[in-house]
């Protein structure tokens, strides 16, 4: 589940965890009730300190995903559509804002990209 | 209970005709894992053995979870689980006899848990250790550190030279415990990436000085390359250090290798009439290469740590 | 902890033991064996002179034990340049008491091994008239020759190279010194008076030299 995780990409590895994990749970990967790994397996699986892991699932249940209950582990919650929602919406705007950084990078215009945009989608339609 | 499971201060050793350890500082917060980077040679193997009262220093005092160094070392040294950078093991004992050995040593042993490594690293009981594979030989180095049940873990560069699996296995046994048991990890590396993952704080040696001492994350995110145009000449009124910087080929704007350097700072940049034009990010190999180098270039500004 | 010394400790000299063990029980069978096939063609003086003969065997033997003991236990440690030994949670003089009473331990198998063969034998030759046995007083002196021969080595040896250097470097410039001096004409004799003193009762190895006899008058 975790194969893309970069310690070299400027974002942490906590939150790259977080988002794989949120995506998970947010596409039903994970279903509601289900046990997380624990810190220490998923710690000693990934290779990483298990204090990210923890800061992890910190993260994931101040944002209402998963309840870390003292003792037994950590759970997935039930989430609502408008949770899904938000999730998808997140993820597309950040999709986006990366292609966009990207672009500018190359020299691209909006308009070299939305020309490409829509090309493509018509190809994917057919 | 300190706060810090190792404390340096002011250490002073002299290595014979290689470099100094002059007025070393270094703390390690208990419960932390600590990464160790340095160049060959830089003085990270001296230190760590000067932190387990195997040598002794001329000057300054060393406290190694509550006991001062080298005055209470072997009462410390039950407490301390140490995979040395050359396995030295005595090549005639077995598998099953150098564990057992080690066992009569260390009150906190946990035999069954010894047992449970030796399967998961798949190590034949009746070998001789003088016929192990260099792998082989890493991971019973760490299992004995581990059986131990220690509150801190002096390991250096145990993974380095070993194969992918064997360093896998070998991180992963680590973890696992410092999870359940909250120990403290001193480990010192060549393998940047590795200790990219696990460390929380970093400190980078060279040529017997420490010359960073920082979060990893700090350190990570806070090591910048800037590309400025109109730079000012005195960069020391902003809020972040300058390592180095030199003018980029024909376009008229600088590199700027910095430390401590947060978005916010930007404004600062501006107002100093600099142009920013853009910030690349560098991984933790990067930044400590740079730094390295920040020390070496002759026709830099001069570094200041 | 101390079980676990031995063990190690037997694993490196085992060699050293199990022959030392067979020579020392060897060495008064075969002496006793070789005077009494003399003795029938000869006196007892013949079967006395005949067994002193082996009597340099029995110092060599203790000398040779209690050095090869002392060197073969030191040597990892010497090799790892003390690492492996200062990294174990025991103090320096703690952990040098072990080895030593472990040496000592071992060592005991050799004496027994002198006892047993100086008594079989005493007990399986016939003698001749006016000679008794002395066992006992033969098998005690061996071991305390080894006892003596292995504490000096095993405190040369426990220190760094460099005290064992200094040591050894100390008895070549007496010697070399004498030489000097006898070279130069003079009379002067350090050698004589600082070997005397170590030789003889009461200093520490008076108990190799003289004669070493199982049967004696």
């Amino acid at each position: 589940m975790f194969e893309k995780l970069d310690p070299r990409s400027p974002t942490p590895l906590y939150a790259q965890i977080a988002e794989r994990l949120r995506t998970a749970i947010v596409t039903r990967e994970l279903t509601p009730a289900e046990a997380l790994p624990s810190v220490r397996q998923l710690a000693a699986t990934l290779r990483v300190n298990p204090a990210t892991v923890v800061q992890a699932y910190r993260e994931l249940e101040a944002e209402g995903f998963v309840e870390m209950r003292q003792g037994m582990g950590t759970y997935v919650r039930e989430v609502s559509p408008g949770q899904r929602g938000a999730e998808r919406e997140r993820q597309a705007t950040e999709l986006v804002r990366r292609m966009l950084a990207d672009a500018a990078r190359l020299g691209l215009s909006v308009r070299d990209v939305t020309a490409a945009f829509e090309r493509e989608l018509g190809e994917q339609v057919r | 209970m300190s706060e810090y499971a190792v404390e340096i201060d002011h250490l002073t050793y002299r290595v014979k005709r290689a470099f100094t350890l002059e007025d070393l500082c270094l703390r390690i917060p208990a419960g932390s894992i600590y990464g160790f980077l340095g160049p060959n040679g830089s003085g990270k193997t001296t230190t760590i053995r000067l932190v387990l009262g195997l040598l002794r220093p001329a000057a300054g005092a060393i406290s190694v979870l509550g006991h001062a160094i080298p005055a209470e070392a072997p009462r410390a040294l039950k407490r301390i689980g140490y995979v040395p950078e050359a396995p030295h093991l005595d090549p005639t004992l077995s598998v099953s006899e150098a564990i057992w050995f080690h066992s009569r040593f260390y009150p906190s042993w946990d035999a069954a848990w010894a047992e449970r490594l030796r399967e998961a690293f798949e190590l034949d009981p009746v070998r001789p250790f003088g016929r192990l594979s260099k792998g082989q030989k890493g991971k019973l180095m760490m299992l004995l550190a581990l059986a131990q049940r220690p509150d801190l873990l002096v390991l250096d560069e145990p993974t380095d030279g070993l194969d992918p699996v064997v360093r896998r296995d070998m991180l992963g046994a680590l973890l696992d415990y410092v999870a359940q048991h909250e120990a403290t990890v001193f480990i010192s590396s060549h393998l940047i990436h590795e200790l990219e993952r696990i460390c929380d704080w970093v400190g980078v040696m060279d040529g017997g000085r420490l010359v960073a001492d920082v979060g990893m994350e700090r350190f990570k995110t806070g090591m910048k390359r800037l590309r400025v145009a109109h730079g000012p000449h005195d960069t020391a009124a902003l809020p972040f250090r300058v390592l180095t910087r030199s003018p980029d080929n024909g376009s008229g704007t600088e590199s700027w290798l910095v430390r401590d350097w947060a978005p916010e700072m930007a404004s600062a940049l501006a107002a100093a009439g600099g142009d920013l034009q853009q910030v690349i990010d560098l991984d933790l190999e990067e930044g400590f290469v740079e730094l390295l180098r920040s020390f070496r270039g002759p026709a830099r500004e001069p570094a200041h740590v | 902890m101390y079980r676990a010394i031995l063990f190690q400790q037997w694993r490196w000299t085992r060699l050293v033991v199990v022959l030392g063990t067979l020579a020392a029980f060897a060495v008064p069978l075969f002496s006793l064996r070789g005077a009494a096939a003399v003795m029938d063609h000869g006196t007892a003086a013949g079967f006395l002179g005949d067994l002193q003969s082996w009597g340099i065997a029995y110092p060599t033997l203790a000398g040779a034990l209690g050095v090869l003991m002392a060197v073969t236990l030191w040597a990892p440690d010497h090799r790892g340049r003390h690492v492996y030994a200062l990294a174990l949670p025991v103090p320096r003089w703690r952990y040098v008491t072990l080895r030593y009473l472990a040496g000592l331990t071992l060592l005991a198998a050799p004496a027994a091994g002198l006892a047993l063969g100086a008594f079989l034998a005493s007990a399986t030759v016939s003698l001749p008239p006016g000679l008794h046995p002395y066992p006992l007083a033969l098998s005690c002196r061996f071991a305390l020759a080894v006892l003596v021969a292995f504490t000096l080595f095993f405190s040369i040896s426990a220190g760094t190279a460099r005290t064992a250097g200094v040591i050894l470097g100390l008895a070549a410039t007496l010697v070399v010194a004498q030489i000097l001096l006898s070279a130069a004409g003079t009379d002067a004799d350090i050698l004589m008076p600082v070997l005397n003193g170590v030789l003889s009762p009461p200093g520490p190895f008076a108990v190799f030299t003289g004669r070493w006899m199982l049967v004696d008058v």
